[in-house]
C-alpha cells in the first residue's frame, strides 16, 4: 500500500493510450480495442484488490 | 503528526496524476482518484484502532453494556463505508446512484438503531408513574 500504485495506474493508462493510438494508425482497429480492454482490466484488477483490502480492514476494525 | 504531510502529498500527487491522465483516458483518471482515496483512508484507519481502544476503556469503566458499544461501532463503520461508496459513485458521474447508496445507508442505520430507541422508550415507560 503506497503511492507507487498511483504512478503504476497512471503509467498503464498513458501506455495503453499510446499503444491504442499506434495500433489504430497502423490500421489494426480490433487489436487496438483489445489492447485498451486489457489495460482497463489490469487496472480494474489492481483497484479491486485495493478495495478488498480496505473493506477487509474496515470489517475487522468495526467488528462486523 | 507527520502523517498529515503524507496525506497531503498523496492527495496532491493523485490530483496531478488525474490531471495528466484525464485528457488521454478519462476512465483511468477515475481509477487513479479511487486508488488515492483508498490509500489515504487506509492510512487514517490505522489510527482509529487507538481511538476505539480508548472508547472501549471508557465504556468498560462506565458500565454501559458492550452490545450497545458494538452496535454504535457498526453504525460508524456503515457510515464510513456508505460515505466512501457514495463519493465514488458521484465521482464516476452516477450522482443518482450515490444518493441511493446514502439513502440505503440511512435506512440500514435506522433499522440497526431501532432496538436502542425501543429500550429508551421502555425505560421511560418504567419511570413514568402508572
Amino acid at each position: 500500500m503506497g503511492v507507487e500504485i498511483i504512478f503504476k495506474i497512471a503509467g498503464i493508462g498513458i501506455l495503453t493510450a499510446i499503444v491504442g493510438q499506434i495500433l489504430k494508425q497502423t490500421g489494426k482497429e480490433e487489436i487496438s480495442t483489445l489492447a485498451t480492454l486489457a489495460g482497463i482490466i489490469i487496472v480494474i484488477c489492481m483497484v479491486l484488490g485495493q478495495i478488498g483490502d480496505l473493506f477487509n480492514m474496515l470489517k475487522s476494525l468495526f467488528s462486523f | 503528526m507527520e502523517i498529515i504531510f503524507k496525506i497531503l502529498a498523496i492527495a496532491l500527487i493523485t490530483s496531478v496524476a488525474t490531471l495528466i491522465v484525464r485528457p488521454v483516458r478519462s476512465d483511468f483518471a477515475i481509477m487513479i482518484a479511487l486508488t488515492g482515496g483508498i490509500i489515504i483512508l487506509v492510512m487514517v484507519l490505522s489510527f482509529l484502532t487507538g481511538i476505539f481502544d480508548t472508547i472501549k476503556n471508557v465504556v468498560e469503566t462506565t458500565g454501559v453494556s458492550s452490545g450497545l458499544y458494538a452496535l454504535i461501532l457498526k453504525i460508524v463503520g456503515i457510515g464510513y463505508l456508505v460515505e466512501f461508496t457514495a463519493g465514488i459513485c458521484s465521482e464516476t458521474g452516477n450522482t443518482n446512484l450515490g444518493d441511493k447508496v446514502l439513502l440505503g445507508g440511512k435506512i440500514v442505520i435506522m433499522v440497526m438503531a431501532l432496538p436502542i430507541v425501543t429500550s429508551i422508550l421502555q425505560i421511560i415507560m418504567e419511570i413514568l408513574p402508572k
